[in-house]
């Protein structure tokens, strides 16, 4: 033993954890060693791996890590002396062993399998040998994987156990592409079979190994599903009331039966639950509801409207936005009863769930900064509609004026949202119980008398949207109006919801459904939703019978 | 059966066998109900029909059929009587069997360049690969393919029609992750909203639906692309590696005459999709209603048209159909229009509306048609309709127009880099059906315009080949898209992969 080497090794005492830090830095520092001085330090440290008196103390346990490291460090020369001393460590120190082995730069698979095969029937020697293997990161491991599939099936259940405790490692560490499909057949064949083993502790190991398998992407879907099945079986889920009674396979069992059951499905990303998060009572036969649409709240423009189906044999019918949410993945919305699918609606609760929402669909609003005042006018259930529109123009700075019309103070909504987003706002009740008395043209009246108006939005009953759009022609104020018309799919495929819009045929759920007032003809429009009175009617008869 | 035959059958002797005649209900019984019309063979019909098939070296049926499917190949299999085998035989190249043997316009294609044909009437393809389906279905003998190891690529496919559900199809077999969005709440497109239940039961298509569920390949419902997500968040944040666009032609077309607005007035496509896909012919228990008079207009000649005939007829009213051309011109599978006229329906050929008379309630109560003479042949050799100047009124309270489609506009509208020639329709390369934007492939009526379910699903097959070559990285960078906003393709007809200009014999038997 040279003397630098000596000096070091003195300075190795198990009381003090200084004296052993100092003697890994005095190490750590020294150049050129020789093919002795090597072996000497490894075992002068590798001491410390035996030293059980440092278990539990997190000092001596991180200046052991330390020394796997500085070992390791030593390369191929060193390999023959832990390769020697692991065939004889006990469990303990054969982690660390088996982890400065692994560490080690020096491509040493090929000596562990060797070790192995010389000393194959020591059951012992075999269980520190698999677990250096599942330490390894050098794909070259994967040359392994056949000798330890036959330790998996070895007459000594802790061999086995081990065995398939390392399959499962690797299968997790290493890059899948090192696997040829051949050895991931033999892999599950041997892993799989081993559910079936005596031993709790074997069926544990395999159906940990099978899980890790899984999480990597290595079993087939047919392999998947036999899996999934005998997992089902170990719980006892699958009927049959055999289930495996060692808690240790079945918790093992029951911790990666999700992977199994439902594989991890790009498609489930795009399923919104549609849930009826809160419900609101407006004014009579008008609910607010939020819905739980992440998806779709994410791309909502103001404007945009949506197409909704409560139930299973329910008709598609079109419903505006008064707002979301996209941090909480919500969208909101009102919904007034004047038929069969409106009152189906109003009559789910919160907890229940929309069978379908479309959308977005339709166009933005025609929201920019404008030069004067923007007007935006909610009839009825429509004050909703406007506060998302309103709310933009506001954004890009524009001076916002709200105006909502209702038949008496009671019927009055959504005021104070809608508010928030405007700089004034003005209601009119036709019963003069609240605001001005008379029409929301008598309020757009007073508007244009007094500033310059730039935009008009109106959204409501078509006789409101057109007097809307009547006054403000002759004033060449730009209006526009939402026209909530008659749909089926809403994208553009049947052409139900058709308008003629300056003497063109127009598509109100794609070109729209805002368009320019002056240019819709009202009165094809207002006849046309009275297409399906009759049927509305009956419609309506059979929900109330 | 086979047993029975001695020795094998000259061609002369095939030529000459008769035609085997697929039963139909009655039409006084079928009017009255949406069950199937054609009742399919019987197993000794179709031997019977198998052995009239010469088995030519060189099949022109081959040719003329769009995916290509190995026609002598299956009809062989039929005569040696093992129709599971002649089913996994068209599945080898056609993901619909049951469908397409039901829909498929064979008159024009297979049956049309059959050689038997030239002496006989054509052999029965459609009927023999329908029998073969149906035989796979009801004795469960289906076999799923081998799916190939995952290639940890993702492919989205947007429509869920005859093109999204092929290249579905075609891709997941070939271990790629599939997810399929569809704009309406069930899938299956056209097939389902579109063809009536009188010709193609809905059955049929919900089990290829179960089946691809089954294989791996992903649905989601009310997710209209375009709007809820982009192209490109589809292939930058949602981390797909290709999209293909199956969105199929769902954009009516209607007349620009008075009154095409009026209460009353369909298209055929609103008029179709309220009854097969929403139910109005159930409302009230169904909520979707369907204002449907007593007398009934349709406008058009073509398949579409047919199907709102029969779907009208069904539901109680008296129909009539006006054409601008005279019968022979009329689009529609010969099959269709045979089915229709046995079903009291009233004809108006070379009639061309100009008019919708409508009521103080702008309800229709009229329809007025100008007469129509048909020229001498131009170079092409068509004849198209003059007017006269003679004009007649017709009452009717409810009209349909079916007069094709346009592309829908939602996905060439929020993505500029995906090139529409002038009347929408997608351009693509016609050897790959690759867009103009990379990564997106696109196939079925969105390409064509409006077209055929074969047709589609041919497309949607060289559509997925080229988008598992570029998922390897093997297809060639530059798609030769067209630029000329003019151009379309004149001859849609792939085979196999290649575009080429079809060779179409008028049916002559």
């Amino acid at each position: 033993m040279t003397e630098r080497i000596e000096h070091i090794v003195k300075h190795i005492h198990f009381d003090s954890e200084e004296e052993v830090a100092k003697a890994l830095d005095h190490a750590g520092q020294l150049q050129d060693l020789t093919y002795e001085e090597k072996n000497d330090l490894a075992a002068a440290f590798s001491i410390i791996f035996y030293h059980h008196d440092h278990a539990g103390i997190t000092a001596m346990g991180k200046l052991a890590i330390r020394a796997e490291h500085l070992i390791a460090g030593f390369g191929c020369d060193v390999v023959p002396f832990l390769l020697g001393e692991l065939i004889n460590a006990d469990s303990e120190s054969a982690a660390y062993l088996g982890k400065a082995i692994a560490l080690n730069p020096c491509p040493n698979v090929d000596a562990l399998l060797q070790a192995w095969e010389e000393n194959w029937d020591d059951d012992f020697a075999g269980i520190n040998i698999i677990q250096t293997l599942s330490y390894f990161k050098d794909p070259d491991v994967v040359k392994a994987i056949p000798q330890i599939l036959v330790a998996c099936k070895s007459a000594n259940f802790q061999v086995r156990a081990m065995g398939l405790y390392t399959i499962g490692k690797l299968a997790l560490r290493l890059d899948p592409g090192v696997f040829s499909e051949e050895l991931l057949l033999s892999m599950f064949d041997t892993v799989f079979t081993m559910l079936a083993d005596s031993k709790p502790l074997v069926r544990k190991n395999a159906a940990r190994s099978l899980g890790k398998m899984q999480k990597r992407g290595l079993l087939t879907d047919k392999q998947r599903l036999q899996v999934l099945a005998a997992f089902k079986a170990i719980l006892g889920t699958d009927g049959q009331h055999n289930w495996d009674r060692a808690f240790i396979v079945r918790h093992e069992a029951e911790h990666f039966l999700p992977l199994f059951s439902s594989r991890p499905a790009m498609g489930d990303r795009y399923r919104q639950s549609f849930k009826i998060l809160a419900k609101k009572e407006l004014c009579e036969k008008t609910f607010h509801f939020v819905i739980e649409a992440p998806m779709i709240a994410r791309k909502l423009k103001a404007g945009q409207f949506i197409i909704v189906r409560p139930h299973d044999h329910s008709e598609r019918i079109p419903l505006s936005l008064c707002g979301w949410d996209v941090d909480r993945g919500t969208i909101e919305i009102i919904v007034n009863t004047v038929g069969k699918t409106s009152a189906e609606i109003n009559a789910l609760q919160v907890g229940d769930r929309f069978i379908d929402i479309v959308g977005p669909l339709g166009q933005r609003s025609h929201v920019q900064a404008y030069p004067d005042t923007c007007v935006v006018i909610g009839g009825g259930y429509g004050t909703g509609a406007i506060i998302p529109t309103a709310k933009d123009l506001k954004a890009l700075g524009n001076k916002v004026i709200g105006i909502v019309g209702a038949r008496s103070k009671d019927l009055l909504l959504m005021t104070q949202e809608l508010a928030a987003v405007c700089d004034e706002v003005m209601i009119t009740t036709n019963d003069g119980s609240a605001g001005i008395e008379g029409f929301v043209t008598d309020a757009l009246q007073q508007v244009v008398l007094r500033e310059d108006v730039s935009y008009v939005l109106a959204v409501g009953p078509v006789p409101m949207m057109q007097a809307v759009s009547k006054l403000t022609e002759p004033l060449a104020i730009t209006t526009y109006v939402s026209l909530n018309a008659i749909m089926v799919d809403g994208t553009g495929m049947c052409g139900a919801c058709r308008v003629s819009v300056g003497g063109k045929t127009r598509f109100a759920c794609f070109h729209g459904p805002d368009f320019n007032g002056h240019e819709v003809d009202f009165e094809q429009l207002m006849k046309r939703q009275k297409m399906f009175v009759k049927e509305e009617r009956e419609a309506l008869y059979s929900v109330e019978a | 059966m086979s047993k029975e035959i001695k020795r094998p059958l000259s061609n002369k002797e095939r030529i000459n066998l008769p035609h085997q005649i697929m039963p139909l209900r009655q039409a006084w019984e079928r009017v009255n109900n949406f069950a199937e019309v054609p009742l399919g063979y019987s197993d000794e019909q179709a031997v019977a029909e198998a052995q009239r098939c010469l088995q030519c070296r060189k099949p022109h049926c081959v040719e003329a059929c769009p995916v290509g499917i190995d026609i002598p190949g299956f009809i062989k299999l039929i005569e040696q009587g093992d129709p599971a085998a002649a089913a996994s035989k068209i599945r080898e190249t056609n993901f619909l069997p049951a469908a397409c043997g039901r829909v498929c316009p064979q008159d024009k294609q297979c049956q049309a360049v059959c050689v038997v044909g030239r002496k006989n009437l054509p052999v029965g393809i459609g009927s023999l690969e329908r029998y073969a389906a149906d035989y796979e279905r009801e004795h469960h003998t289906l076999t799923p393919p081998a799916i190939a190891p995952s290639t940890g690529k993702r492919v989205a496919i947007i429509g869920s029609g005859p093109a999204g559900l092929s290249a579905a199809y075609e891709l997941r077999v070939k271990g790629h992750e599939v997810v399929v969005f569809e704009a309406f709440h069930r899938a299956g497109g056209v097939m389902v909203y579109g063809i009536p239940r009188f010709r193609l039961p809905l059955e049929i298509i919900d089990e290829d639906i179960a089946y691809l569920e089954s294989l791996g390949v992903q649905f989601v419902y009310n997710m209209v692309i375009g709007n809820i997500l982009t192209l490109d968040d589809l292939l930058e944040q949602e981390g797909f590696d290709a999209v293909f666009i199956g969105t199929g032609a769902g954009l009516p077309n209607m007349l620009t005459i008075p009154g095409t607005n009026a209460n009353g007035v369909y298209s055929a496509n609103e008029y179709l999709t309220r009854i097969n896909l929403m139910e109005a012919d159930k409302f009230p228990e169904y909520s979707t209603p369907l204002f449907q008079g007593k007398k009934v207009a349709v406008i058009g000649a073509g398949n579409t048209a047919m199907d709102v005939l029969r779907t009208a007829k069904r539901l109680g009213s008296e129909v009539t159909c006006y054409y601008r051309r005279s019968e022979n011109e009329a689009p529609a599978r010969s099959e269709e229009l045979e089915h229709a006229k046995e079903e009291f329906i009233n004809w108006r050929w070379l009639s061309n509306p100009v008019e919708f008379i409508v009521d103080e309630n702008n309800f229709v109560k009229q329809i007025k048609c100008e007469k129509m003479v048909l020229s001498e042949p131009d170079e092409s050799g068509r004849r198209s309709p003059q007017p006269t100047g003679e004009f007649f009124v017709e009452d009717c309270d409810t009209v349909v127009m079916s007069l094709g489609c346009s592309v829908n506009p939602i996905i060439p509208s929020t993505d500029k880099e995906v090139r529409i020639n002038k009347w929408g329709v997608i351009m693509v390369d016609v050897e790959t059906c690759q867009t103009s934007k990379k990564g997106v492939f696109a196939g079925g009526d969105a390409i064509t315009g409006g077209s055929t379910v074969i047709l589609a699903m041919g497309q949607a097959k060289t559509a997925a080949a080229a988008i598992d070559k570029y998922l390897r990285g093997e297809l060639r960078e530059d798609p030769r898209v067209p630029t000329d906003p003019n151009f379309y393709v004149k001859d849609w007809q792939l085979n196999n992969g290649h575009a080429k200009n079809g060779k179409q014999k008028k049916v002559t038997a």
